[in-house]
């Protein structure tokens, strides 16, 4: 840009200033800020001098943000213009002091560049003159008083974010004033270039800065950093504070190697633990300190190599021994100087002597730990110090000795030993604590062999396969010289000899199989043979080491590591044998192809294996002492393979068959063979495999390890082994397929193959895979294998198994965890027909396979409990009476009874009970499905736990409850889906019984489907339940439009028994108080006292006719205990006691009710009814229907004749023309019975005579024709004579009389008397 | 919220912090995004910058149901819709810088602050690196954003959280009972 200044512009910027000065709200002013500033960064110096104060002026502003901003854009204009410093800094010193802590700190970031650029100019303008510009020295001055302002601010006790800067500050500042190594020693020949300032331009030759003078400032700084990091100041720091001082100085360290010796013992001496300042949070600082000294392991300057191994050991404490020492490996390629791998090795070796003394030490931990009997043994072991001092000579005797048979060693077979070595001892777990142990165990020989069993014994089958896994790193993995070979093997069948001699063949089975597998077993073995003193052995194994790390000869060291690599050689017995038998093979066998396999696959089984080995070993102990020492004219690997073949074919003839088999290799062996095969193989010079091959390879490998193990499991003893089987088969990379393998063979014979402790096995090994991965996508693969997995197996299971076998629900029970799709196919077995593709196989049987699996899963499995509660809950509204009767049992019987999960029963069953009621016009449903076939109850009712006892003194609901429903009527097409919807619910009731309420209020909103699916259940559900008190309490308050409901209910529980007194009180009341309906107490009436129920008569004749009936039978008939309540002539007579009018019943109803009792005439006999009839003639006033049932009983029994005459006469006597309606049916009934009654009629008053003679003309004739008679004439009075006109000269006048009298009430009588009449006609007839 | 593929995790976080409305980006630190395949031997392998959408239409491709069922296919589409394609951290440093940076896994918050040191720190500004240990499957990672939502609406409500980021340490570790560790570093 050029001098002058763009006036627009300068104009532009004022607004913008004003504007950002004027502006309220804090968005837009921010933002102009934003626009001002970068306007204002591209103006020149001239036009910023101006406007600077304008500048300072915004930080006058209230809010923060503004401030922050202007501060920057202060500082931003400083660092393009260093002219400004004396004028920015002092701005920038009152900013430090800003209550806003992020102004303040934007306030040294500032600092910091500006401090740099100061520095770097007015250095190079030193260099070139030796005058300074005067600006130059003052802008320098105002940036030291800038820089003393912040460091007091960085070394001031107090905490907060503007400290962290601070530091940050000073750390820039020593950096500054301190040379860096690295930087170029030069300054730039241009001013331009971007290169990094470095103090070492100065070089003494400038006027103004003293390098020295600035390295003491510096030095100083460092150690005032360094101080606040040291005990007790590091105390009172924050952790963001601690954090930030670590890694500030871990950078100076890194950047400056030159301080390392200052910090690095500052840093290694912080202890963790102890800047536990506000209780929990250490894991911050203590991470940073981890990676600040993993950083400083990493610089690979000189001055920084000493401090290396305690670096490691302090990280080694921090349990970052893996990253460091790839740290270390780095920082070696980087270097790759001769010197420095020796380094490394030594230091490598160091740590790996201190962790096997630790191991060795755990070990004897360990052993006390499984509490062996021969403890004084251990205590003698145990016994570490005073042994030591004794062995010590003899030890190193003893290394050097085989430094020297082990000359022969090449270096190449050190670092291999290295590399094997070192992956192992970088986890030292519980793992290797056990393989140590093993190892002291068996090295102690014969009178360890009871604490080794014990210890076999008493770890898990797991955890041993996981030792054995463990303890194959130990194997070699690269083919050991020849030479060495034959020495070793030399030094192994004397071993064998030498154990044979001592232990009994048993143990030796053992240790020479343990010691296949357990180098430094074999070590140990081996050092055994030389030092007499068998008791120190575990002891020289120790001390050797100690030697080794004492001493800081490198022979020494050179000695333990060929040890360690003759130890690790040992177990290549084996190996050894392994290119001797390919020869052979390939010769006779081409197409395998693959050496060493064969000798696995032709093992028949562990146990003959074993002792095939052993046997190898006594015949190579024979063979050794035949031929003396002469080994040299024979070599051992000729001797070996012809032994073993005739061995092979001694104990195995199957083995036999393949001639070449080289039994000699133990089962052990073979199981080591398929592991570490990739590896030696690989290395092999007989065949390079490609990826692919490799992949077979390992996969024949596995199918022999499977082969072999079936022939395991006839010796027994496969445990231990299957773990081992199901670690390999999840371990080996190709995993899915050796997976699909072991399935397969899993299923191939599930219960002879031990199928379901292998799957749990694999199953578990998978799921800790899927568990413990922290990594998405190998989790994720684990997880689906798993399921694959499990899937797998359990659909076998489901398909081969009969439905009675439990291995399915054992597996479900038992397995890790149950992936979604294993549900499902569970859900499929208890609701077939869910998915399209359910075969007709899923019979009854297997609905109850599932159902019980889901049962046994609820119990056992509460984290997945409602999801199995669901399968168990749709299967209780299936579609299939039969596999909804199963469901239902299951549920009510077993399930609701658990408390936890009884509500959400509850819920789901009303659910359905409410969705029956609502669906309109149901669809209909495949009623033909109905199936009633006898079940196999057992099936669910044998496992035996603890609700069953709750579930055997409720009332479990019998397979006829359920099967009742079944009855096929359905005439509306959505009874079975009602059904479907409710069965669930009715059988919960059973259980808890005020739910039945709910059936109650939805009753009368339901649909005539639903109402008859409901009273199909109710009598079977009713008496089921009982009475109780809570179906007392819903009787005593049914809600309305539930009568019906009631009534059956009623019923039901009057069936046969007699109903509690509280029932009957319950009914009664309810009676009295809400429903007047009498007709609930009809199923209580023979229960009921007799006055009660003469008390109810009107309203029972009130009932509908066929009710009143029923009624009357249920009196009459009474219960069969206490009898008839009522006899039958109780009931007429009390019928006869209605009134209507008094009653408000109509008359039709009382009449009917008399006709009800006259149709049952072998109730209502003759007797009865003349007793009746008797007893109502007595009562006063007559009953109204007295002379209808008169006329009834002549009707229905004419013998009853003379007991009729007997009645009217008594009538007679009682007036009986003053009741007019009784008169007319008096007078009715004469004329029925006549002649018999013209006696009664004769003694009828003669103006009554007259009436009735009158009102009956049909009568007057024959009664004249009667009483004319002389006889009965003769008994006439007059008047009556005259009546009938017997006595002409009275007759017309007491005639014309007798109708004056009766005039006025006679014609009304006469029509009532017709009506009357025409009435019984109709009625009596 | 940084994770080793920006896939999942941080993904998760960034899809939850997102929806509430914070100024947040995701990152990874692996030097591949790898995604599950049928087997563990054969994962599938992405570069950085693959967008989301390509690796779901590959997926889809190859094995529907195998990537419905472990989830793969749903993250994606989650993924896809909350931006174009995995971002690496290491190469994040035209960006911009943050205030603060989460990551889920140790190893990544190691990568993490040797990469913030290794960069030129010029700015000297503080940036506060969090780690919360999350395991790497679907259902850890919800819990995880969750927390993560609830510690930065903490940082959020503090005026500067140099002063007080060890009390909202404290207080969380308290009340969620998980384990945090955080450090600083500059831009």
């Amino acid at each position: 840009m050029v001098g002058i200044m763009n006036p627009v512009s300068r104009e532009k910027l004022a607004s913008l200033s004003n504007s950002v000065k004027f502006a309220i709200d804090l968005g837009p002013k921010l933002e102009l800020c934003r626009q001002l500033k970068r306007d204002l960064l591209e103006e020149d110096a001239a036009a910023l001098s101006e406007f600077l104060p304008r500048i300072f002026d915004l930080y006058s502003d209230p809010s923060g943000p503004v401030r922050k901003l202007a501060t920057e854009i202060i500082g931003e204009i400083g660092v393009k213009h260093v002219e400004f410093v004396p004028e920015i800094a002092p701005f920038l010193i009152t900013v430090l002091e800003d209550a806003t802590p992020a102004v303040a700190r934007q306030s040294i970031s500032c600092s910091i560049d500006l401090f740099r650029l100061t520095l770097e100019k007015i250095a190079i303008q030193g260099l070139h003159s030796s005058e300074l510009d005067s600006d130059l020295e003052s802008s320098w001055s105002w940036m030291l008083k800038l820089k003393e302002k912040i460091y007091s601010i960085a070394f001031q006790p107090r905490s907060g974010g503007i400290k962290l800067v601070a530091l940050k500050f000073v750390e820039a500042v020593i950096l500054l004033y301190t040379p860096n190594p690295n930087g170029s020693p030069e300054p730039p020949p241009n001013e331009g270039t971007p290169i990094e300032f470095n103090i070492t331009w100065l070089r003494g030759r400038h006027p103004f800065l003293n390098v020295g003078d600035l390295s003491i400032e510096a030095s100083q700084r460092l150690v005032l950093l360094l101080d606040q990091l040291r005990f007790p100041t590091v105390k009172s720091l924050t952790i963001s504070v601690i954090v930030v001082l670590i890694n500030s100085l871990s950078a100076i360290a890194k950047k400056r190697p030159a301080y390392y010796g200052r910090i690095l013992p500052v840093l290694l001496s912080l202890d963790p633990p102890s800047f536990v300042i506000k209780g929990v949070h250490v894991y911050g600082a203590n991470n940073a300190l981890k990676n600040a000294l993993l950083s400083c392991l990493k610089c690979s300057h000189p001055s920084a190599a000493p401090w290396r191994d305690r670096l490691l050991g302090a990280l080694k404490e921090m349990e970052a021994g893996g990253p460091a020492e790839l740290a270390l490996n780095q920082v070696h390629k980087v270097n790759g100087s001769v010197e420095d791998e020796k380094d490394h090795s030594s230091v490598i070796k160091e740590e790996k002597l201190m962790t096997k003394a630790c191991d060795a030490v755990g070990s004897n931990v360990g052993r006390k730990r499984s509490g062996t009997e021969d403890s004084s043994d251990m205590a003698e072991n145990d016994d570490v110090s005073g042994k030591r001092v004794k062995s010590t000579p003899s030890v190193s005797e003893e290394s050097t000795k085989e430094l020297n048979r082990n000359t022969s060693m090449s270096q190449g077979d050190i670092s291999s030993t290295h590399s094997t070595t070192r992956k192992v001892d970088v986890d030292t777990g519980p793992v290797q604590q056990l393989v140590a142990m093993f190892g002291a165990l068996v090295a102690q020989g014969e009178k360890a062999v009871g604490s080794l069993g014990i210890l076999i014994s008493s770890i898990s089958a797991d955890l041993l396969a996981e030792v054995v896994m463990a303890n194959m790193r130990n194997l070699p993995p690269t083919h050991p010289h020849t030479d060495a070979d034959d020495e070793l093997l030399e030094d192994m069948c004397i071993v064998g000899s030498n154990t044979q001699a001592k232990y009994p063949p048993s143990f030796l089975v053992d240790v020479v199989s343990l010691s296949s597998t357990f180098p430094p077993i074999a070590s140990l073995l081996n050092s055994q043979q030389s030092v007499p003193n068998e008791i120190v052995i575990q002891k020289t194994e120790v001390d050797e080491e100690v030697d080794v790390v004492a001493g800081p000869n490198s022979t020494v060291a050179y000695a333990g590591m060929a040890h360690e690599a003759e130890n690790a050689l040992l177990p290549g017995m084996e190996k050894i044998d392994v290119p001797a038998q390919s020869d052979i093979h390939d010769v006779g066998n081409l197409e395998s192809g693959i050496p060493g396999l064969d000798s696995s696959f032709h093992n028949d089984g562990l146990s003959d294996a074993q002792a095939a080995s052993s046997l190898v070993s006594t015949d190579q102990e024979d063979a050794s002492q035949e031929q003396g020492t002469s080994f040299g004219g024979k070599s051992p690997l000729h001797v070996l393979p012809s032994i073993s073949i005739e061995r092979s074919e001694e104990l195995s003839p199957k083995a036999a068959v393949n001639d070449s088999s080289g039994v000699v290799s133990s089962t052990a062996t073979s199981v080591v063979s398929s592991h570490s095969f990739v590896l030696p193989k690989m290395s092999a010079p007989v065949v390079n495999l490609s990826d692919d091959q490799k992949d077979d390879v390992q996969k024949l490998a596995y199918i022999r390890i499977i082969e072999a193990y079936k022939q395991i499991e006839v010796a027994g003893g496969s445990q231990v082994r299957s773990s081992l089987l199901a670690y390999l088969g999840v371990e080996l990379p190709s995993e899915l397929d050796l997976q699909k393998l072991l399935r397969e063979h899993i299923l191939s014979d599930y219960i002879n193959h031990e199928g379901h402790e292998l799957t749990l096995r694999v199953l578990y090994r998978l799921f800790g895979e899927a568990e413990e991965e922290s990594d998405f996508f190998s989790c994720t693969t684990a997880a689906s294998a798993y399921e694959t997995f499990l899937l797998a197996v359990a659909e076998t299971l489901r398909d081969t198994f009969p439905a009675s076998d439990k291995s399915l629900s054992k597996l479900l029970g038992e397995a890790p965890c149950l992936p979604k799709s294993v549900l499902n196919l569970l859900e499929c077995l208890c609701s077939p027909g869910i998915s399209e593709k359910a075969e007709e196989s899923q019979s009854g049987d297997r609905v109850t396979q599932g159902l019980s699996t889901v049962w046994s899963l609820i119990l056992l499995r509460p984290p997945i409990r409602d999801v199995c509660l669901k399968i168990a809950l749709q299967s209780a509204v299936h579609h299939l009476e039969e596999v909804r009767m199963k469901a239902i049992r299951l549920v009510a019987n077993k399930l609701y009874p658990l408390p936890s999960i009884s509500q959400q029963i509850e819920d789901f069953a009303k659910e359905m009970l409410l969705s029956a009621v609502n669906i309109d016009a149901a669809e209909v449903t495949d009623a033909e499905g109905l199936i009633t076939e006898s079940h196999k109850d057992s099936e669910l009712e044998k496992p035996s736990n603890e609700h069953q006892s709750m579930s055997s003194t409720g009332k479990d609901i019998s397979a006829d409850v359920l099967q009742s429903e079944t009855s096929p009527s359905g005439s509306s097409p959505s009874v079975p889906e009602a059904q479907r919807c409710m069965s669930l619910y009715f059988a919960l009731c059973t259980k808890k019984h005020s739910l039945f309420g709910q059936i109650f209020i939805i009753y009368s909103s339901a649909s005539k489907a639903v109402k008859q699916a409901i009273h199909r259940h109710i009598p079977i559900l009713v008496r089921t339940m009982g009475l109780s008190s809570d179906l007392l309490e819903i009787i005593s308050d049914p809600p309305s439009g539930s009568e019906n409901l009631l009534m059956q209910v009623l019923q039901t529980l009057t069936e046969g028994t007699v109903p509690s007194a509280e029932l009957i009180f319950t009914i009664k009341k309810l009676f009295d108080s809400k429903l007047k309906d009498v007709e609930i107490l009809v199923p209580v009436l023979p229960f009921l006292p007799g006055d009660e129920v003469l008390q109810l008569f009107p309203y029972l004749v009130n009932l509908p006719l066929d009710k009143f009936q029923a009624a009357l039978t249920r009196l009459l008939q009474g219960s069969s205990h206490s009898g008839p309540v009522l006899s039958p002539a109780e009931v007429l007579i009390a019928i006869h006691g209605v009134d209507p009018e008094r009653d408000g019943i109509p008359l039709k109803k009382v009449t009917d009710a008399c006709n009800a009792c006259f149709e049952q005439r072998h109730i209502f006999t003759q007797q009865i009814l003349a007793k009746v009839l008797n007893q109502l003639v007595e009562q006063i006033p007559l009953p109204l229907l007295f002379m209808r049932t008169v006329l009834q009983a002549i009707g229905a029994f004419p013998g009853l004749v003379e007991f009729i005459m007997e009645i009217l006469s008594r009538l007679v006597s009682k007036q009986i023309w003053k009741y007019p309606k009784l008169w007319v049916g008096f007078l009715k009934c004469a004329l029925l019975t006549k002649p018999q009654s013209f006696s009664v009629l004769l003694q009828l008053p003669p103006p009554q005579l007259e009436n009735a003679l009158n009102r009956t003309a049909a009568l007057k004739a024959p009664l004249v024709a009667h009483a004319s008679q002389q006889s009965i004439r003769t008994s006439l009075p007059r008047s009556v004579l005259a009546v009938l006109g017997l006595s002409p000269e009275s007759q017309s006048s007491s005639q014309a009389q007798t109708s004056q009298v009766h005039t006025g009430d006679t014609s009304n009588s006469e029509k009532d008397a017709v009506a009357e009449i025409s009435k019984e006609s109709s009625g009596g007839s | 919220m940084v994770c080793s593929s920006n896939q999942n995790r941080s993904m998760e976080s960034h899809y939850l912090l997102k929806k509430q409305g914070f100024d947040v980006s995701s990152y990874g630190t692996g030097t591949h995004v790898k995604l599950p395949g049928p087997s563990l031997r054969e994962p599938n392998v992405y570069e950085f910058g693959t967008p989301y959408k390509h690796m779901f239409d590959d997926l889809r491709r190859k094995d529907p149901d195998l990537y419905k069922r472990n989830g793969i296919l749903p993250m994606l589409k989650r993924n896809l819709s909350v931006k174009l394609a995995p971002q690496r951290w290491q190469d994040n440093a035209a960006d911009g810088y943050f205030d603060i940076v989460f990551t889920f896994e140790e190893k990544v918050f190691d990568m993490v602050l040797e990469d913030l040191h290794n960069r030129d720190q010029v700015l000297l500004k503080s940036v506060l690196v969090i780690n919360l240990e999350v395991k790497d499957n679907h259902e850890e990672a919800a819990v995880g954003a969750r927390l993560a939502l609830d510690l930065c609406e903490q940082i959020e409500a503090v005026e500067s959280w140099e002063d007080s980021i060890d009390d909202i340490m404290i207080s969380f570790e308290n009340k969620h009972r998980r384990k945090l560790m955080y450090s600083i570093s500059f831009y």
